[in-house]
């Protein structure tokens, strides 16, 4: 009982602040509720026995890539809103339309589910989550993805030092 | 490993059924794509993004749980080395376009537009 009452104030804060992060105008503020949400998220990891994942959570997502959100956001400052009609808005309802087929079909799909247990209670699980097994698992089975990791972060690390190279070029260095 | 060698070799503990947060997953990924869909300014964008990918560990943790392997798990981390990535990448363009003195609405980067 105690775990789906967690589950429930987590779920609370999950969805609420994900809606504040998609309807605040400041992106300042977005960039803090979604610090919420993905502190919430850490807190369904920990009901899900995946205290390592948990703690990446908080330690990479809520910690480095949402400050340098908050960094870009500074660096930006405030900007004025862009003046003149949003082309766009005459093609909401169908982004409306889209979000609520999606949603009757994820409705159907988890209602009609055989999958054994799905609705009840979950069945006890060997250690899957802690840092050990997790690091036996990368290890072990799963060598070629770890090292696919650094190649994705080194990618991308030279693919910023570029962008950032070319736009200096393109104002001649100012 | 079958269906029913799951049931038959762990007996159930009390705790949050799978199919709650596969619901929790798929609401927090709809409102995430109602951001994408809706939203018009870059950092805006990429924050829904980030709404989506976490709904998608949720997800894969969860199955991650109930299967009993620990592959859901490593899926979910190397997803967050994927966010971390794209995000790197994401904020280095937003930035480029700043410095080339644009509005940031993704609207008015129409210019490769065939």
């Amino acid at each position: 009982m105690g775990e789906r009452i967690f589950f429930a104030i987590a779920a609370l804060g999950i969805i609420s602040s994900a809606v504040a992060v998609i309807t605040l105008r400041n992106p300042f503020r977005a960039a803090m509720a979604l610090i919420v949400s993905l502190l919430s998220v850490a807190v369904i990891f920990l009901l899900q026995r995946a205290p390592f994942v948990a703690m990446i959570q908080v330690i990479v997502y809520a910690g480095a890539i949402v400050v340098l959100f908050l960094f870009v956001i500074a660096y930006l400052g405030d900007r004025p809103p862009r003046i003149g009609i949003d082309p766009l808005a005459r093609y909401q309802v169908v982004a409306w339309l889209a979000i609520i087929g999606l949603g009757i079909e994820g409705f159907l799909a988890l209602g009609n589910s055989r999958l054994p247990g799905i609705r009840s209670n979950p069945f006890q699980t060997a250690d899957l989550g802690s840092p050990q097994a997790i690091g036996h698992a990368f290890l072990d089975h799963f060598i070629a993805a770890f090292e696919g990791t650094s190649l994705v972060l080194l990618v991308a690390a030279v693919g910023a030092v570029l962008l950032a190279r070319r736009a200096v070029l393109g104002e001649r260095g100012r | 490993m079958t269906l029913t060698g799951i049931v038959d070799v762990h007996h159930q503990v009390t705790g949050v059924p799978l199919s709650w947060y596969l619901a929790l997953s798929g609401v927090l990924f709809l409102i995430g794509l109602l951001g994408v869909l809706t939203r018009r300014n870059p950092l805006l964008l990429l924050l829904a993004v980030e709404l989506m990918l976490n709904s998608a560990n949720i997800a894969l943790v969860g199955f991650s749980r109930y299967w009993n392997v620990s592959d859901g798990q490593i899926f979910a981390l190397v997803v967050m080395v994927v966010a971390a990535a794209e995000v790197v990448i994401g904020l280095g363009l937003i930035v480029a376009v700043y410095r080339q003195r644009l509005a940031l609405d993704v609207d008015a980067l129409s210019r490769l537009k065939g």
